[in-house]
């Protein structure tokens, strides 16, 4: 920062601090240590000033001002603590007892409860209030996951104001006035909110409780450990807490630059898995009369004995940590001496290595900060509510907060159009073409991208091929002089495209000449029996692969399998020998995120029975093969790490050791990007062809930006793209998503068939949490208004979808999507898509 | 010996059969003065005017007019006039009498208003219960645009201006302005953290000018005669006049325009003496709010009651003889508080729903002798806590009950019972503890209501 800050200096308590002008009282005082009480403030959220708790005295103004919304100015001489402001923060927290039921010792938040803790520091020792206290029905479920009593509550509004500016699912309001103000849900509609656990954390009573953590623990009891959250690339971090050795809750940690204070409801709830009885405890080894319990000796003997000498191929789930992708590559490139590695189970191509032709890495140039800041950001991918809850909500902030343009590119509505300034319906294959146009001065939405750009791109469809697409997302964002954000499916997606597990890249984007095989590759040779023998780390082919058939016949045909996992599962069964693995919060390690940030996991319980990180039992599979690494711990890692990663010379495990807020760190590339001029050609996708998108003219299907700096709440209320605001009226229609013409009738030869993850499915970690299980939606297939139509269909019916030689029955939902194409959710109850994806195209009939 | 004026009050006063038409307020030279403002005004000049007669806006807080319109920016558009219709203070009906018998007049004070700060849209935010009012003023405004007073290019200017009536939903605190705002945006009615002020960014995020009905009606008449006509009435820092709402213990409660400064005994002579002879014992000078005087030897001017610890709020007087139980006095008035509480802070919503439970203690009996200095620790922790003035207004009520009259509360406590019940028969509902009751007690009482006013629930329950 160039620019002067403008300073300003105040007294405190009789303490003379210099700060930034325009910053809040309460935050200043803080930092001196002056803990000023409230309740009602949140550093995340905009004050509101009504709890009346953070009540101090300024000189020379006539009242008592609330520090949480007085922003500090030149000379201001400030009282927190004695008579008045004293006496009047007394008197608050007498007015928020009078109706408070006082049950502390049956209410979950008792021992950290902010009413509490600032009852005992600042209120009176005993109520002058006799009467009877106002009451409520207790314990009322909101949704699955949260439970509201009213009785408790001092109605801070954090719980709203969290749902109107940081989720925008506002599904909890004030009702009522006065003294009967409440908290409540609209009648029959539950908090249905992908978010809604964080009202639960902000809390500052217990008034909203976690049903998963009602009356399990009092916090005095509890151990707990940081970790990062391992089931999406945003890795926010997390706090884990176990009781009597069971994992029984996880809370945000706040990080201004990866989740601010956020956590999506499925990393504060689908913990269950760890301490699911399904977990595998010991290593299996398949006898004649199948899996048998062995010890690590035998089991690792007997996978020495398998691969030795075999041709063989490494495949890695993306749950894995940086310090097992290492070992991945590590055995695959030096002990097995096979280039045949990878970890992209999508089979999109995900072609990382393209971002190095443009820029020094291959994953992002952008931070989530930059998003934030960012003047346009053009999001071609996911559906980042479903993938990457959280950065959905620092998008969401960018637009709503900052007014950043946000233009969107894709084959279906997503969470984000409703945010979108423009929205770009593309066919499937059309996003590549779509965004070229955007380069292109003319286009709608061209004229919108200023600096600072960012361009979001991620595999938005398994088993399709995305290259191109990112192609030509690397080309917006190189010549418009933007940064990129590649969105990576998994928490470990990062880490292991950095350790070289890609057939292409060797540790730290090293190319190499000649490929091995990947992913697809792979499972086909171990198909036609090319290959003998595969191991897989935290990899559930015949789950995650898109082409279940595929990988059952790789699983069936190979000479020889390897497994290290968590769970028995579908993949495993066909395996020879089975390792177990420790879970993120038994272990330590580190996991890149989706902006190349490195945090670290802190072990918190042990791993059930003998399981180990996939590291340990890499190495010692190794070493059984006569490579011996010498690693035996963590340090021992990052020290092979630091010596053979180019990029991660610099990176100082050491530095990373959690605090609060957790300390993180992104390291820099050490590479020079190969095309550096502004002139660099463009990379093409495969056949140096641009797929095109709709013909010209028709693909753009724009709204109007917000022109005014409104009112949050005025921007929520009609927000949907295409409403154009004319001083305060919304024009309800003034664009329409319309099906192209020449859509009449359902096309003969079925549909494109596009499937992506939705946030609860049927994966092993969500379907492990039965609340979460509870909220998973059925599978269903979601067309285009007109498709179902031209089939005699209604929203809702049952279809039955067949693909090849699979059928399945689902139910039908209209959905704003390309014509001639349908959604199927990845993995849900009643339907796994990746039985059908391989056919590429379905057809859909009724079902009567 | 101080008498009512007729200014604001002229043409509804001079003719009560039909004040409320186009037809007389043309014949009686309405719209005159707008048609000055618009065609031969710059809006910097009406500014000025309005500063220079020096109005003050007469909704409770006294602010000039003038200067308030001065805040608002002027290259920012689109920008917004809202009238502040909502009257609810208990015992003031003035607004409601002007809307009902002179529409016109408020809306030519619209247009003047709008042309000075440069709005092309004013709305009208109408309380919700005023059904009468709000159909004179739906006709008022149909007849306006009917004959080119609003609309497009009002009077063959480019001025553009769209008046909106828009009733609210029956809460006291939308006529706190930011509630108001809220309110008409169609939210829930809480009041807004403040800054931003609604000049810089008021409805819909815009600058906005709010104005009460009084205010407004009184523009007409200050463009067509001058400032200095104006100061001609009033004292140097109130001039003109104010209307009254007289209600209580008197022989002729009503609406009266005096000039600002005479004092609250010329004002009780005016609306008639006391009734039956009583003594007077306390006045609530200034709408609920407004802590009691026990005497009405004060000036009726912003500046002689604030020096006598009150204030002149909305002008609702109320005087209350020797037979009111001023327990129950303070009891009904928190009450109305505690009901109209948003819930929005703690001090407010948990204070007065505590103030109201000893209250009624005390007044049935039950009080303890350390209630009289809860009720004035409760009104203490709410007065200048509250997020908003309603929570200080409830404050100042309970507490000068308390303070003034302390000697009846320890009867209360000391007897065990309501001393009133039996010297007095049945206790005299004195400041409704229901707004709608106080306000059309009032009129019904002064016998100006030209029409049976249809209440809320023969009007709106068939409406929405």
């Amino acid at each position: 920062m160039t620019a002067e800050r403008e300073t300003v200096t105040l007294t405190i308590d009789g303490r003379e601090v210099e700060t930034e002008k325009g910053r809040l009282l309460i935050d200043v005082a803080e930092e001196l240590g002056i803990f000023v009480p409230r309740f009602c403030y949140h550093p995340g959220m905009k004050s509101v000033a009504v709890c009346r708790m953070c009540l101090v005295k300024v000189e020379g103004m006539p009242k008592l001002v609330p520090s949480c919304s007085t922003p500090v100015s030149d000379g201001m001489v400030v009282e927190t603590n004695t008579e008045e402001p004293a006496g009047a923060q007394e008197q608050m927290l007498e007015f928020l007892l009078i109706n408070h039921p006082l049950d502390c010792p049956i209410c979950d938040r008792g021992g950290e409860c902010p009413l509490q803790d600032q009852t005992y520091r600042h209120g009176p020792g005993s109520s002058r209030y006799i009467e009877p206290k106002r009451s409520w029905e207790k314990a009322l479920d909101i949704s699955q996951l949260v439970v509201l009593d009213r009785e408790r509550c001092v109605l801070c509004w954090r719980c709203i104001r969290f749902c109107d500016e940081i989720s925008g699912d506002r599904f909890i309001q004030l009702v009522d006035r006065g003294a009967g103000t409440q908290i409540l849900t609209f009648a029959d509609e539950p908090f249905d909110s992908y978010f809604s656990g964080n009202t639960i954390q902000i809390c500052p009573v217990g008034a909203l409780t976690a049903a998963t953590y009602r009356f399990v623990s009092r916090p005095w009891d509890l151990k707990n450990a940081p970790g990062v959250c391992s089931y999406c690339a945003v890795g926010c971090p997390v706090t884990n807490e176990e009781r009597g050795g069971k994992l029984v809750r996880v809370q945000a940690l706040p990080n201004e630059n990866v989740n601010d204070f956020w956590i999506c409801d499925k990393g504060r709830f689908a913990f269950h898995y760890v301490d699911s009885a399904e977990r595998l405890t010991n290593p299996l080894v398949r006898g004649d009369d199948g899996f048998a319990t062995a010890s690590w000796t035998e089991a690792l003997a007997a996978a020495a004995e398998g691969l030795r000498d075999k041709s063989a191929g490494v495949i890695c789930g993306g749950h894995l940590t940086t310090e097992d992708a290492y070992a991945a590559a590590r055995f695959a490139r030096k002990t097995l001496g096979t280039k045949n590695i990878d970890s992209r189970l999508q089979d999109d191509g995900a072609p990382y290595e393209l971002a190095l032709e443009h820029f020094s890495v291959a994953g992002s140039t952008a931070t989530m900060n930059d998003v934030e800041t960012a003047r346009t950001i053009v999001w071609c991918g996911p559906d980042p509510k479903e993938t990457l809850p959280v950065l959905y909500l620092r998008l969401r902030k960018a637009v709503v907060e900052r007014h950043a343009k946000l233009i969107v590119v894709g084959p279906r509505r997503i969470s984000l159009d409703d945010l979108a300034t423009h929205v770009v319906r593309c066919r499937p294959r059309g996003e590549a073409g779509c965004m070229e146009q955007l380069l292109s001065a003319g286009a709608p939405g061209a004229a919108d991208i200023g600096d600072p750009l960012v361009v979001c791109w991620g595999p938005a469809h398994a088993g399709r091929d995305e290259t191109a697409g990112f192609a030509a997302a690397l080309n917006l964002a190189h010549d418009r002089g933007g940064k990129i954000l590649v969105c990576p499916p998994h928490a470990g997606s990062q880490g292991l495209i950095d350790m070289g597990v890609h057939p292409a890249l060797e540790p730290g984007y090293n190319k190499v000449v000649e490929p091995g095989m990947g992913t697809r590759a792979m499972l086909e040779a171990a198909a036609s029996g090319d290959l003998d023998a595969l191991v897989l780390v935290g990899a559930d082919v015949l789950s995650d692969f898109p082409d279940a058939d595929l990988a059952r016949r790789a699983m069936e045909n190979v000479g020889f399998s390897v497994v290290i996992e968590l769970f028995p599962t579908e993949t495993a069964r066909f395996a020879d020998v089975v390792l177990p693995a420790a879970a993120a919060p038994e272990r330590e390690g580190t996991f890149t995120n989706l902006e190349r940030r490195l945090q670290k996991l802190e072990p918190l319980m042990p791993p059930p029975g003998t399981a180990r990180e996939p590291w340990r039992a890499l190495t010692s599979l190794a070493r059984a093969l006569g490579d011996d690494w010498r690693w035996a711990s963590f340090d021992d890692v990052w020290a092979d790490i630091k010596k053979n990663v180019p990029t991660h010379k610099a990176v100082d495990p050491a530095a990373l050791a959690q605090e609060i807020p957790p300390a993180s760190l992104q390291y820099e590339s050490g590479f020079e990007p190969t095309q550096k001029s502004a002139a660099a050609p463009h990379v093409a996708g495969p056949g140096g062809q641009y797929p095109k998108g709709f013909r010209q003219g028709a693909p753009f299907h724009t709204g109007q930006s917000w022109p005014l700096s409104w009112e949050l709440r005025a921007f929520e209320a009609r927000q949907r793209p295409g409403s154009i605001p004319v001083e305060g009226e919304a024009v309800e229609g003034a664009a329409t998503i319309r099906a192209p013409d020449g859509v009449r009738a359902a096309p003969a030869d079925g549909f494109e068939l596009l499937s992506g993850r939705l946030l609860y499915d049927e994966g092993a970690m969500v379907s492990k949490t039965r609340v979460l299980r509870e909220l998973q939606k059925p599978a269903y297939v979601e067309m285009n208004d007109e498709d179902v139509k031209s089939l005699g269909l209604a929203d809702g019916d049952e279809v039955r979808i067949t693909g090849g030689d699979v059928s399945a029955t689902c139910r039908v939902t209209v959905g704003d999507i390309a014509p001639g194409t349908v959604f199927v959710p990845y993995h849900q109850k009643g339907l796994a898509a990746n039985t059908l994806i391989s056919a590429g195209r379905v057809t859909i009939e009724a079902v009567r | 010996m101080a008498a009512e004026v007729r200014m604001v009050h002229e043409r509804l006063r001079s003719f009560p059969d039909d004040s409320w038409t186009l037809d007389r307020a043309l014949a009686d030279g309405g719209y005159d003065a707008a048609r000055t403002a618009v065609t031969s005004m710059s809006p910097d000049e009406v500014v000025e005017l309005v500063k220079n007669a020096g109005l003050r806006g007469k909704g409770g807080a006294g602010f000039p007019t003038g200067t308030k319109w001065s805040f608002v920016p002027k290259d920012v558009f689109p920008k917004y006039v809202v009238i502040n219709h909502d009257e609810g203070e208990p015992g003031t009906f003035k607004d409601r009498e002007l809307a009902e018998l002179d529409p016109h007049q408020l809306i030519e004070g619209i247009i003047i208003a709008s042309w000075a700060v440069g709005a092309e849209k004013a709305f009208i935010y109408c309380r919700g219960e005023f059904a009468l009012g709000s159909r004179r003023m739906d006709a008022a405004i149909a007849e306006a645009y009917a004959n080119g007073f609003l609309g497009r290019g009002i009077f063959g200017t480019k001025f553009d201006l769209d008046v909106v009536l828009h009733r609210g939903a029956g809460a006291y605190i939308c006529g706190e302005e930011s509630a108001l705002l809220d309110s008409l945006e169609g939210f829930r009615g809480q009041p807004r953290l403040k800054p931003p002020f609604p000049a810089i960014k008021g409805l819909y995020g815009r600058p906005t000018v709010i104005n009460n009905t009084e205010t407004i009606s009184t523009l007409p008449h200050i463009v067509a005669n001058g400032a200095e006509w104006f100061r001609g009435w009033g004292t140097e820092k109130s001039p003109g006049t104010k209307i009254f709402s007289v209600s209580g213990h008197v022989n002729a409660p009503g609406n009266y325009e005096v000039p600002y400064g005479i004092t609250l005994d010329e004002l009780l002579e005016i609306a008639g003496g006391m009734k039956d002879g009583k003594r007077l014992k306390a006045i609530i000078p200034g709408g609920a709010s407004a802590p009691l005087l026990t005497h009405g030897d004060y000036a009726l001017d912003f500046e002689s009651l604030k020096e006598a610890g009150t204030m002149l709020g909305s002008g609702a007087v109320v005087y209350m003889d020797e037979t009111t139980c001023m327990v129950r006095n303070a009891l009904v008035t928190t009450e109305f508080f505690a009901h109209e509480s948003c819930g929005k802070c703690t001090p407010c919503r948990e204070g007065t729903w505590w103030a109201v439970k000893v209250l009624e203690r005390v007044e049935h009996g039950d009080g303890r002798q350390e209630d009289l200095d809860l009720l004035l620790d409760i009104a203490n922790g709410i007065d200048g806590r509250s997020f908003c003035p309603l929570g200080d207004a409830a404050s100042w009520a309970l507490r000068s009950n308390v303070k003034l009259f302390r000697d009846e509360f320890e009867r209360h406590v000391g007897d065990g019972r309501c001393p009133y019940e039996e010297e007095h028969g049945a206790h005299k509902e004195l400041v409704g503890a229901r707004s709608t009751g106080m306000t059309a007690t009032g009129l019904g009482e002064a016998g100006i209501t030209p029409q049976p006013s249809e209440g809320i629930d023969a009007d709106q329950r068939g409406e929405w």
